[in-house]
């Protein structure tokens, strides 16, 4: 086995995969995590109702372990009449192929599914043979344990890897957010935004371990601003209201302002230069022209005024900040508040960083000035340092920091490898030791 | 963040009738209101609030766009009174326009709106907003809002004329009118 070979990273999200090697800038692939079968789509159902076609043979072929065994004493040729990621969407377009997503809510709700996808991850994308790497897989917080054991089984037993990590998504975008010049100290304090296509979660990690109980999440993420941009197109009449059309709208123009009033006033001003325009390419062949106006500022409002959009959820992100930092142990608060850091796609906005900064320091301030009213004005307080990082690496944080962490010489003393697992069994990956923590880098 | 509260809030000596400020305007129509003088340094498009002449219907045609998007405000005052209702009529002069109308027919079809003397003023069993606004004490002061009101109601529909119709292409602006159908608070006059 050769000593040197890189890491493999992997990061399943529940929209997007990013697969990758450690020390590498950027995943080699990014697909969506979706995997298409023969035999009809699994409806809006999770696992249950969408068995794949595999589920169907008597349960004397499944060898007694029922629906929920593993693959590998079940697999005929059928099973290997699957594709993954952007192919899978291709093929269940056609007839034949049923599209289903393994993942929801970040964790793995199809454990079959996903052993195919991750086979066809590592032998048809990356192309290693997993018995010469270290691999080194994500998790969202608060990820059951049992969910640990699946995944050491399937990756040890069926593809036999020779070292396995765990990472937990938040702890490595923190870990990511390292390459911002902002960042002095490498801690693993911090507070983590991650907000992607479905929702938004706030996460306080202390010395690398998840607050659990001060997590929060919002309601509000990417697929919230595009159908609020769509909403917009429609109110204007625009020649093509789609939502593919509003997501490139969303991605391509959409900024955070300071102010929405004072930026109305902006685009009365400048009208020229804040107004744009978008070329669609519609399927006949057609080009329509869509002018892209307030939505520019108004869409990623919905996280700084989220009234604007939803009627039953109000309250906006700099506040949730706050509570979900208040929640957390008064030793480490300092430290959550120093250390704000963004991830995922729709944290990219221009300064989306600098406004939630500035909201989070009004609130600060304003509760320091109450309390020191209340104290009499006798105490004065030193002030507390809010600081929101925003870096280059946001898009792919978790797997960035991954990347990171995979390619230091400690790394694999830190894995499971698999001698270890034939010892002792799934449940040694109940725990793992903290990667990137204090001494370690 | 909420939606955004009038400057006016704290403005010295507000002349109050039922809890609704008569607030000064800028204005050459007849009526109740204090006169501010007319702009001479600045346009109505681009003037700040800090000038001495900003009055209240400036600062509901700059709110009304960031202001309808919500359903929740809280009054903090008379003059938020004013905003409110500047920002409904607002509203309803804007459904009067249609896409491609040219400005002499929407001119006709708003001021038609702005002139009619039939409109509901607080206290009366029409005046989708009585909750939040108290009566006037007497028949007197029934008179004086609603000659207050009248007044904004002109001027709002001037002025916003002037917005809709400012890029001179004699076509109304479609920024403007895709606000047609957002309610400030869910309401309507």
């Amino acid at each position: 086995m050769a000593p040197q070979t890189p890491a493999v990273v992997m990061d399943n999200g529940t929209g997007y995969t990013k697969l990758g090697f450690a020390g590498n800038d950027s995943p080699s692939f990014v697909f969506p995590t979706a995997i298409a079968t023969k035999g009809p789509a699994a409806g809006a159902g999770g696992s249950g109702s969408g068995r794949p076609a595999v589920g169907q043979k008597p349960s004397f072929l499944t060898g007694g372990a029922g629906p929920g065994g593993h693959l590998s004493a079940k697999r005929g040729t059928e099973d290997l009449d699957f594709f993954i990621g952007d192919e899978a969407l291709g093929a269940a377009a056609g007839p034949g192929y049923g599209l289903h997503y393994p993942i929801r809510h970040g964790q793995i709700e199809n454990w079959d599914q996903m052993e195919r996808f991750w086979s066809n991850s590592i032998f048809k994308y990356l192309r290693v043979e997993p018995e010469d790497h270290y691999f080194l897989l994500t998790e969202p917080p608060l990820n059951p344990p049992e969910n640990r054991e699946n995944t050491a089984e399937i990756m040890f037993e069926s593809f036999n890897c020779a070292g396995l990590y765990i990472a937990v998504q938040a702890v490595l975008a923190l870990a990511a957010s390292w390459t911002s010049s902002k960042v002095q100290d490498r801690s693993l304090t911090g507070t983590v935004i991650d907000s992607g296509e479905g929702v938004t979660h706030v996460i306080p990690v202390a010395e690398g371990y998840v607050i659990g109980s001060s997590i929060k999440s919002i309601p509000i993420a990417g697929r919230d601003i595009t159908y609020f941009v769509q909403s917009l197109l429609r109110d204007r009449g625009e020649p093509d209201s789609s939502l593919k059309t509003a997501e490139r709208i969303k991605e391509e123009f959409c900024y955070v302002c300071p102010d929405i009033v004072k930026e109305f006033a902006r685009f009365d001003r400048e009208a020229d230069d804040r107004f744009k325009h978008y070329e669609v390419q519609q399927p006949g062949g057609r080009s329509v022209t869509v002018d892209v106006g307030y939505e520019r500022f108004l869409a990623p409002e919905i996280f700084f005024n989220p009234e604007i959009y939803s009627s039953d959820f109000l309250t906006p992100l700099p506040t949730i900040v706050d509570t979900v930092i208040q929640t957390s142990p008064i030793d480490v608060r300092r430290g959550l508040y120093k250390n704000i850091v963004l991830s995922g796609g729709s944290t990219l906005y221009k300064d989306f960083g600098r406004r939630l900064q500035r909201d989070i320091r009004h609130l600060v301030d304003a509760r320091i000035k109450a309390s020191e009213a209340r104290a009499g004005n006798q105490a004065k307080s030193g002030g507390l340092d809010v600081q929101v990082i925003t870096h280059r690496r946001q898009r792919h944080g978790p797997w960035f920091g991954g990347s990171l962490l995979g390619q230091t010489p400690e790394f694999r003393s830190y894995c499971h490898t698999k001698a270890e697992y034939d010892e002792i069994g799934p449940s040694i990956v109940r725990r793992f030791a903290l990667l990137g923590g204090p001494g370690s880098t | 963040m909420p939606a955004y509260h009038s400057v006016f809030l704290d403005e010295p000596n507000q002349q109050i009738i039922g809890n609704f400020a008569l607030l000064p305007l800028r204005t050459k129509t007849r009526g109740p209101a204090q006169q501010l003088q007319q702009l001479t340094d600045t346009t109505e498009l681009d003037i700040e609030p800090s000038h001495t002449a900003y009055d209240p219907l400036d600062e509901i045609l700059s709110l009304f766009r960031a202001n309808t998007f919500f359903r929740n405000f809280e009054i903090k005052g008379p003059a938020d009174r004013v905003l409110i209702y500047g920002i409904l009529f607002v509203s309803e002069a804007l459904s009067k326009i249609r896409p491609g109308m040219s400005r002499r027919d929407a001119e006709k079809n708003v001021m038609n709106v702005a002139l009619d003397n039939n409109f509901a003023i607080p206290g009366d069993a029409a005046f989708p907003l009585n909750q939040a606004f108290e009566p006037p004490r007497d028949r007197n002061e029934a008179e004086v809002l609603r000659q207050y009101i009248m007044q904004m109601r002109q001027e709002l529909a001037a002025r916003l004329l002037n917005r809709v119709y400012a890029d001179g292409s004699g076509q109304p602006s479609k920024w403007w009118l895709s606000f047609q159908k957002r309610k400030f608070m869910g309401k309507q006059l």
